[in-house]
C-alpha cells in the first residue's frame, strides 16, 4: 500500500517536473511557433540566480519565487530586441541563433563561474509514508506545477492579453491580420516564457545542484514535451507531459535512469509519426 | 458514369475550424470536356482544386479520377494519376532557369532524351523559348505563369486545372493562353477557372458557377450571363469588398 | 545546373587542387603537420554530410553528430572484434545509412515541419551521447569491445592495407588515403547533386508544393537524401575513430553536431566548396584560440554562430560569389550592356 502511494507520487511528481520543465518554452512555442535553443541554459540562469542571491543573504524563497523570474523574464525580453526580433520570419536562423546563445552562455558562465557544481540545500527536509522516506520538497514541485497551469489557464482566460494570445496560438495569420500589435506580442511572450523558465530552473536548483552546463540535461525533456504537446500552452503541455512523464518514470523504475530519456523519445517519435501537429494540432484543437 | 466520366465528386465538404470552404459538391467532369469555373473571392474554388489534387484532405466526400476512388490519396499519387494543376499563388522553383523547371516536369514520365525534345516543345508552344535560360524567380507574374503553364502541360495529364491562369498577363499573353487552352483541351480535359468574361467567352461554353462553397448554377455561358442572381452574387461581393 | 559536371572548369580545379595536396604534401611538410591537417581532412568529409543534405535537400540537421558518432562507434566495435579495418570501414557507412533512413521515415512519412525536423534530430543526437554516456561500466560490452562510457573506447586498430591487417598504414598513407576518401566523396556528390536524383532534390528545397504537384513524392527523396548525409557523416566518424585511435561521446556531442552547422554556415549552404572551406578555417582559428587560456571555446563557438545568422547569413562562399557577380555587372554595365537577368549558373 505504501509502496503505491510512493510510487504514484513519483508518476505525479515526474509529471509536474515536465510541466515546470517546458511551460516557458510552450508559451514561447505557442504563440511564436519557434523552439528557444537556449532553453537549458534559461534554466541555468535561473538557477545561478538562486546561488548568488542566497549567497548574499537573500531568503531562498524569495530568491525562488521572485528574484529568478525577474532576472531570466528581463534576460529574455533583452534576447527578443537583440537577437530575435532580428530574425522575424526566419524560423530556422531564429533556433540557430538561439542555440548559438545557449553555447556563449555556457562558455560565458563557466569564464566567471567555473565549471563545478555549487549545490542548494534542499528546503524543508524529509517526511515518512509507511517505511519510505519522501522529500516534502517534491510536493513544492507538484503544488508548483498546477499553481502554475492554474495561472496560465486564468491569464489565458479572463484578461484582454489572454484573448490576444488564445487568437494568435490558433491561428497566428489571422492575428496579424487583426492588426494586433505583433511586435509587443512576441517581446511580452518571450519574457513571460523566459521567466516561467527561470521560475523552473530556480525550483530545479536544489534537486540538481548548479552547473554552467546543466542545461544540456533537461533540453531533451522539455523540447520533446513541447512538441509532442503542439501549440496550446496548457492542453498540450499538461497531456503530453502526463503522457511522457508516466512513460519515462515507468521505463525508468524497469531499468533504471538512463533509458527514460530514450523511451521518451521513442514514444514521441511514434507519437508524432501519426499527429505531426502534436497531440493539440489534431486532438484537442480548440483548447487552450 | 465511371466510362464517360473522368472526374466526380460527391458530397466533397472541406471545412477550416467554423469557416465551410467547400459544401457538399456534386461535380461531374467530361472526359476531353473544357470547363470554366466561375464565383466570387472566396466561393471555395482554390479550395476545390486543393481538394482534388490531394493538397487538402477533404473533410468529406469522395472523388472519383479515371474510375478511380482518390479521396485522401496522397498528392503525388493523383498527379501521377494524371492530373496537372497551375495553382493559383504561382508555384514554380524560382531559384533555377525556366527549362529546368519545365524539364523536371517532362522528365517525370519521360528518359533523358525524350524529356529534352519535350521540354523545348512545350516551350515553343507556350512562346517562352526565349525566356529558357532564365531564372524564373526574377521573370515578371504573367512570364511565371506561363512557366508554370508550360510545367503542367509538359507532364501530360488527362485533366488540367487551371487556377487563374491569366492574372497578371499582358493582352498578348492572354491570347495565347487562350489558344493554349483550347489546343489543350483537344487532349485532355480542362478545368479553368477565371473572372475575366471577354476570356472565358474565348474558351468555354459551359460554366459551373461556385458561391459560398456550393454548386450555384451550370449552365451555357450566354445563359450564364443572362442570369440574374449569378449578376447579383458577384456585384453583392463586390458591393461588399468596396464598402470594406 | 544545366552544365554537366564534366564541363565545369571549377570541377576540375577542385580535383586538381584535391590531389596535388594528396601527393605533394606528405612530401613537403613534416609528420607533425600531416597529422594536424589528417584532421582538417577527416572533418571536411563530416562538413561535406550536413552541407549536402543542407545545401541541396533543404534538410537542416541539428544532430548531425548522432550519424559521426553512429558511424565512429561502429568502427570502433566493429574493428576490435574484428581485427580488420576493411569491413568495419563499410560498416560506418551502411549502419548510419539504415539509421538515417529509419530516423527520415519517421520523420518526413510523417511529415514534420523544419522546426519540429529540427527539434527531433537535435534530441536523437543528444539522447544517444546520454546513452553512450552511461555505458561505464563492464557489463556494456559489445563482443571484446568495452564501450567504456564517458570514458571511451580506447586502442582502435589503425586502418590497414585491404586484406592484410599487418599492413598499417603510416601517417602519411594515412593522409593520403584520407585525401582520396575526401575527393571520392566530393566527386560523387557532385555528379549525384547533377544526376536527376540531385535535381528533384533541388527542387524540393526551392518548392516542396509544386514538386509534389509534378508528380514526384517528396517524402521518399527525403529520406534518400537524409540517409546518404547520414552514411557520410558516418563514414566521416570512422575516419576520426582510426585517426585518433580513440573515440569517447564528445564525438556525438551537441557541440560537434554545431561545429558542423557552423562550418557550413560560413563556408556557404549551397555548395560543396564552402562546407569544407568553413571547416578548414574555423578549426584553424578554433586551434588558434586554443592556445589562449582565458577565452572559453564553446563561448567562441556561440558567438560565432550567433554572427554568422545575425551578419552573414549566406555564408563566405556566396557572398564572395554574389560580390565578384554584383562586380562582374557593374562593369558590364560600364561596358554599356544592360544585364536583365541572372543567368543560371550552377
Ligand atoms: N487554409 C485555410 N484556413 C482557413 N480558411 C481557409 C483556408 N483556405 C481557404 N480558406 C477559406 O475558404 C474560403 C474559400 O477560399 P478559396 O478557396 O481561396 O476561394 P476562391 O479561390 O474561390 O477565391 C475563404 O473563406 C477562405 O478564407
Ligand atoms: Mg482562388
Amino acid at each position: 500500500m505504501d509502496y503505491t502511494i510512493v510510487v504514484a507520487l513519483e508518476m505525479v511528481r515526474a509529471v509536474a517536473w515536465l510541466v515546470l520543465l517546458a511551460s516557458g518554452l510552450a508559451i514561447i512555442f505557442g504563440m511564436m511557433r519557434i523552439i528557444n535553443f537556449a532553453h537549458g541554459e534559461f534554466l541555468m540562469l535561473g538557477g545561478y540566480t538562486v546561488v548568488i542571491s542566497t549567497g548574499h543573504g537573500v531568503n531562498e524563497w524569495i530568491a525562488m519565487l521572485v528574484l529568478a523570474p525577474i532576472v531570466v523574464g528581463i534576460f529574455g525580453v533583452l534576447v527578443e530586441r537583440l537577437v530575435i526580433q532580428r530574425l522575424y520570419g526566419r524560423i530556422l536562423d531564429s533556433l540557430l541563433a538561439t542555440w548559438g546563445l545557449s553555447m556563449l552562455m555556457i562558455g560565458g558562465v563557466t569564464m566567471i563561474f567555473g565549471n563545478s557544481v555549487t549545490g542548494v540545500a534542499t528546503p524543508l527536509g524529509g517526511m515518512s509514508i509507511g517505511a519510505y522516506q519522501v522529500p516534502r520538497y517534491n510536493f513544492v514541485l507538484i503544488f508548483a506545477a498546477i499553481a502554475l497551469l492554474l495561472a496560465i489557464w486564468a491569464v489565458l482566460k479572463f484578461t484582454k492579453a489572454g484573448l490576444i494570445a488564445r487568437a494568435t496560438m490558433q491561428n497566428p495569420d489571422m492575428s496579424e491580420a487583426l492588426g494586433i500589435p505583433t511586435r509587443w506580442v512576441y517581446m511580452a511572450t518571450f519574457g513571460i516564457g523566459s521567466a516561467i523558465t527561470g521560475f523552473a530552473g530556480a525550483l530545479l536548483a536544489p534537486l540538481t545542484g548548479v552547473v554552467p552546463t546543466m542545461g544540456v540535461n533537461f533540453i531533451a525533456q522539455s523540447f520533446i514535451t513541447v512538441i509532442t504537446g503542439g501549440a496550446s500552452v496548457i492542453t498540450g503541455t499538461l497531456s503530453a507531459a502526463t503522457l511522457l512523464g508516466s512513460i519515462s518514470q515507468g521505463m525508468t523504475f524497469l531499468t533504471g535512469p538512463v533509458y527514460g530519456d530514450a523511451a521518451l523519445l521513442l514514444a514521441a517519435l511514434v507519437l508524432l509519426r501519426l499527429l505531426p501537429q502534436g497531440i493539440t494540432g489534431r486532438i484537442f484543437k480548440k483548447s487552450l | 458514369m465511371t466510362t464517360e466520366h473522368i472526374l466526380t465528386t460527391r458530397g466533397l465538404t472541406m471545412r477550416f475550424g467554423g469557416v465551410t470552404a467547400v459544401d457538399n459538391v456534386d461535380f461531374n467532369l467530361r472526359d476531353g470536356e473544357l470547363r470554366c469555373l466561375l464565383g466570387p473571392n472566396g466561393a471555395g474554388k482554390s479550395t476545390f482544386f486543393k481538394c482534388l489534387t490531394g493538397q487538402l484532405t477533404p473533410t468529406e466526400g469522395k472523388i472519383t479520377f479515371a474510375g478511380q476512388d482518390v479521396t485522401g490519396a496522397l498528392t503525388h499519387q493523383i498527379v501521377n494519376l494524371g492530373v496537372g494543376i497551375k495553382t493559383q499563388v504561382p508555384n514554380v522553383f524560382d531559384g533555377i532557369s525556366a527549362y529546368e523547371n519545365v524539364r523536371l516536369s517532362a522528365r517525370r514520365k519521360h528518359l533523358a532524351p525524350m524529356a529534352r525534345e519535350l521540354t523545348h516543345t512545350t516551350l515553343e508552344r507556350c512562346g517562352i523559348t526565349h525566356l529558357a535560360k532564365r531564372e524564373v524567380g526574377l521573370l515578371s507574374h504573367g512570364q511565371r505563369q506561363l512557366v508554370e503553364l508550360a510545367m503542367v502541360l509538359a507532364g501530360e495529364p488527362k485533366l488540367i486545372l487551371l487556377d487563374e491562369p491569366a492574372a497578371g498577363m499582358t493582352g498578348d499573353e492572354r491570347d495565347r493562353l487562350a489558344q493554349l487552352v483550347l489546343e489543350s483541351a483537344r487532349s485532355a480535359a480542362v478545368v479553368v477557372v477565371e473572372h475575366d468574361m471577354a476570356f472565358i467567352r474565348q474558351i468555354a461554353k459551359f460554366v459551373t458557377v461556385f458561391n459560398r462553397g456550393a454548386i450555384f448554377r451550370e449552365a451555357m455561358i450566354d445563359d450564364i450571363m443572362q442570369d440574374r442572381e449569378v449578376q447579383e452574387i458577384y456585384l453583392g461581393k463586390q458591393a461588399n469588398v468596396a464598402a470594406a | 545546373m544545366e552544365k554537366p559536371v564534366t564541363r565545369d572548369p571549377g570541377f576540375y580545379v577542385m580535383v586538381a587542387i584535391g590531389l596535388a595536396v594528396m601527393f605533394i604534401a606528405p612530401v613537403m611538410l613534416d609528420l607533425f603537420t600531416i597529422m594536424q591537417i589528417t584532421q582538417y581532412v577527416v572533418l571536411s568529409v563530416f562538413a561535406l554530410s550536413l552541407g549536402y543534405i543542407w545545401g541541396f535537400g533543404g534538410i537542416l540537421s541539428f544532430g548531425q553528430a548522432a550519424f559521426f558518432g553512429l558511424g565512429a562507434y561502429t568502427f570502433a566495435v566493429a574493428s576490435i572484434n574484428m581485427g580488420s579495418t576493411t569491413i568495419p570501414m563499410v560498416l560506418a557507412f551502411v549502419i548510419p545509412t539504415l539509421f538515417g533512413a529509419a530516423l527520415g521515415y519517421f520523420m518526413f512519412y510523417g511529415r514534420l515541419s523544419d522546426v519540429y525536423l529540427g527539434v527531433v534530430t537535435l534530441v536523437v543526437a543528444l539522447i544517444f551521447w546520454k546513452l553512450i554516456n552511461h555505458t561505464a561500466g563492464p557489463e556494456y560490452s559489445i563482443g571484446s569491445a568495452r564501450l567504456g562510457g564517458f570514458n571511451g573506447i580506447p586502442s582502435i586498430p589503425t586502418l590497414h592495407v585491404p586484406g592484410d591487417p599487418s599492413a598499417w598504414l603510416d601517417p602519411g598513407q594515412m593522409f593520403q588515403v584520407f585525401m582520396g576518401f575526401l575527393l571520392v566523396i566530393y566527386v560523387a556528390l557532385r555528379f549525384l547533386i547533377a544526376s536527376d536524383f540531385g535535381r528533384v532534390s533541388i527542387s524540393i528545397r526551392e518548392n516542396e508544393t509544386r514538386s509534389s504537384l509534378l508528380g514526384y513524392d517528396v517524402r521518399k527523396h527525403k529520406v534518400i537524401v537524409f540517409a546518404i548525409g547520414g552514411g557520410i557523416a558516418g563514414i566521416a566518424g570512422a575516419m576520426w575513430a582510426t585517426y585518433q585511435a580513440f573515440i569517447d561521446p564528445n564525438s556525438v556531442s551537441m557541440e560537434m553536431s554545431a561545429k558542423a552547422l557552423v562550418w557550413v554556415m560560413a563556408g556557404g549552404v549551397g555548395t560543396l566548396v564552402g562546407p569544407i572551406i568553413g571547416c578548414i578555417l574555423l578549426q584553424w582559428l578554433t586551434l588558434q584560440l586554443g592556445t589562449v587560456d582565458v577565452v572559453n571555446s564553446i563561448a567562441v563557438l556561440g558567438a560565432i554562430m550567433m554572427v554568422l545568422v545575425l551578419a552573414l547569413p549566406k555564408g563566405i562562399v556566396p557572398t564572395a560569389r554574389s560580390l565578384l557577380l554584383g562586380g562582374y555587372i557593374l562593369w558590364k554595365r560600364n561596358q554599356g550592356q544592360a544585364i536583365s537577368g541572372k543567368v543560371v549558373k550552377e
